[in-house]
Parts: C-alpha cells; structure tokens; sequence
C-alpha cells in the first residue's frame, strides 16, 4: 500500500470523524432527532469553497464556514424547538432534499458541475492529504477535549438532563429551547468547518456530496459506535471508512451494508459497540479495570458506607 | 401567618374544557396545606398552571407580592417553586446522585456561560450527599435511575426538590403506586420537612395520609373549590363526602 493511498484514506476517515463528532453533539448528548447534518456539512464546503476560489484565504474561508452554518442551525434550532423525535426527524430530512436541490441548481454552488477548489497553501505549505490528515485530527483532539469540558460542566448537565427528560430539566430551572438552540448551533458550526475542510482536500465538490444518503453515514457511524459517548462516533466513522476500501468487491452495495448495519443494530444493539452498555465495552472496561482500578466517586462512598451500615444494623 | 402565595381568580381551560375555572388559594409560610379531589378534579392541573407549564388563561399568581402568572416552569423553579410529579420523572441514564446534582444547579444553567462553570464541585457534593442521607437514598447513591425500585424514585423526586433550597415545595402524589411500607417512609419525610417548617402543598389521593400531615385542606371537584378548612372540619363536610361517595336519591 502506497502512503499516499494510505493518508487519502486516513484523511477522509478523520473528516468523517469529525462530522460523526458534530452530529454527535445534537444527537447524543442533546438528544434531537438530526437526520440532515449533510445539508450543514454541505453549507459549510460551499461557504469556504466559495470564498478560496474568489481568492479568500482558507482559514478564513473555514471560519466563514462554521458562522454561516453555525446561523444556519440555530434558524433549524429555533424551527425544531416545536418538533420532537420523529417530526424533527422529518423536518430535518426535509431540509436535507431541500439544501441539496438549492446547491445543485444554484449558480453560486456551480449547479449540476460543482464547485472546483484548489489544494490552499498554510503558512506556505501547499496541502496535501497527508497535511489535511494532521490538521483534521488536530482539530478531533481539541474537539474533544473541548466536550469533555462539556461534560463536566454544567452545560453539559443540563443536555444530558434534556436528552433524558425535557419536562424534569425544566422543573429544576433548565430553559430547555435555549440549550436545544445552542446545541444545533454548535453542532451545525463543527459541522460546516467539516465541509470546509472535506471541500479543499477533495479539491471537487457537488451536491450529491451532500445527499440525504451521507446524513444516514454519519448517523450510521454514531450508532454503530455508541451514540452519546466520545468513542463511538470515533470508532464508528474509522469502521465505515475504512470498510470500502476492505470491501472493494462490494462498492455497489456499499449502501445496503449501511443499511443492514444500522438496523442490525438498531434491533440488537442499540447502545452501539461501544456504548456504556454493549457487552463489548463492559468486556474492555473489566479487562482495564484489572490493570487500573477504578477512582471511585463520591457517590460509590456513600453507597459503600451505606451497605456496611446496613450490614452491621 | 405570613403569607407565601395568593392565588385570584385562577382559570385553566382546554378549548370549551374548563379544568380549572376560577380557583382562589392562599398559601401561607411554613403550613401544610392539602389539596385533595376526586379523580379528574383538576389538582395536577391546577400545579401545572402555578408552576408554569400551562399558561393559566386567566387569573393571578402571587409569590411575595409579585404577580408570577405565566412565568416559564424553569423560572419558577429559579425563584424557588419546587415540584414533583405524580408520574416520577428521573433522569433515567443518570445515577441518583447525579440525578440530584443535575437538580441542585437550579441556579447554574445559564446558557453559554454554564460551560465554563464545573457541575461536581465539593460544595456541591457536600449538599448533595446531605439530601442523600435526609432522605435516605445512601444505598443506591451509585446506582442508575432506571434501576432502582418506584419507591427510591419518589425519594429522588423529593431529593431533587430540597437540594434546590425552595421557598414552596409541592408534591404531586408524592405516595401513588407504594406499597404501605413504603408510604409510611414517605410519610415519615414530609413529617421530617414539616419540622423544618418548610411550606408544602401536597396533592394526594390518600386520605388518611393526607389528614394527618395536613394543617390546612382544600377540597376541588370539576374545577372549583368545594370546601376549606382544617382536616376536622373537611372531613364532614356535607359536599366533600357527596364529591366522593356520590349524593343519595331524595325519592
């Protein structure tokens, strides 16, 4: 295997992997139904795409990106605060037929022919897949670091109070629109820096990159690998890319192993591989746990000092 | 007696249903007071629209002498009206202790500006750990939500409401579903609460249980009060046992 082959592989598994990480945010830890995130990924590779190749420079065009689509979300926001799960679920669907329809017949997103970039040059470095490869996961770490801050937090809480239970969250003081706004803006803008990025190293876009097919990829890659959780989405979108260049012979049912794999699980599996719940994690977890024993919480103390109370009365 | 709440002239109606039509309450600092009805009386109504999860349409709530009808639920439970739910709405993926953390930053979420502020602080957990002990959810403190027994989670609804610190607590059915064993132990902590001198309006179907807890008693049949007074008098009331038992044939 050649290393250019090898980095345009890793480079495309890195991009995918930060948009499973971008949906992963509104779907996993907010809970809201989101089945178009290609319609944002899309927003985001013609907002840059547009900029470089009137002459802007490709940082810029990024930040362009995630603004733009970052509005563009918290507009989706403001619309799904009257849906729930599965009218949400269409409507983002919808919006998906619908933003690949404008970018296919647009003249600014080049219409049928697409929209051609050239390979930007960073602080003058002409990238290639190999640069796009490190920058992308440069930015999966900060990414993640940056959630599991959230996590810890008090926003954080307050999604995953929202993703449990909306009419509980507001009862101890969660607005709850104001959360759901904020995270489709956030998870919409990661995704449309995405699109940025998978425009430049792809060097030709159009609107069937951004088909309602590619949001059910990247959900497929989230609940394949546990949605909710930082490592699935990572796991999931390495496992999908890399799963076409295994499966060459069967290019033509690509999709279907899509499909059949996300309802498989679905059915069987539905916190994904690994997911807090799936036999596999728990069967890593223990193996870990062996090795390095787990920081116990305030909450197993109490608990512990509980039973032995318990145990003595 | 101080007063804590007044409630005008309270109307809640469902296009021509009119599930609460023109309900006057006061609730005073530091009592008990009991709202009971027979089925479909509008009780768990009547708190949705105090608590603002219905706008009433129309009439007043007032808290400490500021009208508050209409307000948002999440800003009701910010100025410290705390409630619970007949049917028990844990954050099921969460532990209990989480589940109580999630509740005791009542005043945290602030929108953007919560990212930058960490939820499991000592000072936190130190409050949270004392509810836990107060209402005796030691043993599944590390335990998730969905699995643990409907009586640990009518604690946890009440262990959520007391971390926030309320200046009115209300609990809707706080003893449906329980086994006797387990309504004792309820009842057991809202004597503990009424010791504190906490207010507390409790709805409840449990008569009994209701008329040893309560200091004051409002009856509610098809959206309006029927009756008022200390359980005693409450309890023989000619339209309260007609609201329950029925009225019997004059021929």
């Amino acid at each position: 295997m050649s290393s250019a082959y090898l980095f345009s592989i890793l480079a495309t598994a890195a991009i995918f992997t930060l948009l499973a990480l971008s949906l992963n945010i509104i779907t996993g830890y907010a809970g809201q139904a989101m089945m178009g995130i290609a319609a944002f990924f899309g927003i985001g590779a013609y907002t840059a795409a547009i900029i470089t190749t009137h002459g802007g420079n490709f940082l810029l065009a990024l930040l362009a990106a995630i603004v733009v689509s970052g509005i563009c979300g918290a507009v989706l926001g403001v619309i799904s605060l009257r849906l729930q799960a599965d009218f949400l679920a269409i409507t983002t669907i919808g919006i998906n037929f619908v933003m690949a329809a404008l970018f296919n017949s647009l003249k600014i997103t080049g219409g049928t022919l697409g929209l051609t970039t050239t390979k930007p040059v960073v602080f003058g470095i002409r990238m290639t897949n190999f640069h796009f490869f490190i920058f992308t996961t440069v930015l999966i770490i900060i990414v993640c670091l940056l959630i599991t801050k959230m996590r810890h937090s008090w926003f954080g809480m307050a999604l995953a109070s929202i993703e449990n239970d909306p009419g509980a969250a507001r009862s101890f003081g969660i607005n709850v629109s104001k959360y759901q706004i904020l995270a489709f803006t956030i998870g919409t803008a990661l995704a449309g820096l995405t699109g940025g990025l998978y425009a430049h190293r792809m060097g030709f876009i159009s609107s069937s990159d951004f088909a309602f097919v590619v949001s059910i990829q990247i959900v497929s890659m989230c609940v394949i690998g546990g949605l909710g959780t930082l490592r699935g989405p990572i796991f999931g979108a390495v496992l999908l890319s890399a799963l076409p260049e295994v499966l060459r012979f069967a290019d033509d049912y690509r999709e279907l192993v899509y499909a059949l794999l996300l309802v498989i699980m679905v059915r069987f599996m539905p916190g994904g591989l690994l997911g807090d719940d799936s036999p596999v994690w728990k069967f890593l977890v223990m193996i870990w746990r062996k090795i390095k024993p787990r920081k116990k919480t305030r909450a197993d103390l109490i608990a512990e000092k509980a039973a032995e109370e318990g145990g003595q009365a | 007696m101080e007063e804590l709440m007044r409630i005008e002239g309270l109307k809640m109606y469902f296009g021509g249903l009119k599930a609460i039509d023109g309900f006057d309450l006061t609730i005073n600092k530091g009592e008990t007071l009991g709202i009971i009805g027979p089925n479909g009386a509008g009780k768990t109504t009547l708190f949705n629209a105090i608590c603002g999860v219905y706008k009433p349409t129309a009439g007043k709530v007032i808290l400490e002498g500021k009208e508050v009808q209409g307000t948002p639920a999440y800003e009701m439970a910010k100025m410290g009206i705390a409630r619970t739910f007949q049917i028990s709405k844990p954050l099921r993926g969460l532990t209990i202790f989480d589940n109580i953390v999630a509740a005791a930053g009542v005043q945290e979420y602030t929108g953007i500006g919560s990212y930058f502020h960490k939820s499991h602080t000592k000072e936190i957990e130190d409050k949270v750990e004392a509810i836990i002990h107060e209402t005796g959810l030691a043993e599944v403190a590390n335990k998730k939500a969905s699995d643990v027994s409907l009586g640990y989670l009518r604690r946890l609804e009440i262990a959520r409401v007391l971390v926030t610190d309320p200046k009115l607590i209300m609990l809707d059915e706080p003893c449906a579903g329980l086994s006797n064993f387990a309504i004792n132990e309820i009842t057991e902590l809202i004597f503990k609460l009424k010791e504190q001198n906490r207010s507390i309006v409790l709805i409840e179907h449990n008569l009994p249980l209701t008329m040893r807890v309560c200091d004051r008693i409002t009856v509610l049949s098809y959206g309006k009060k029927i009756c008022e007074g200390t359980p005693e008098y409450v309890k023989n009331d000619e339209q309260v046992i007609e609201a329950y038992l029925g009225k019997e044939d004059e021929d």
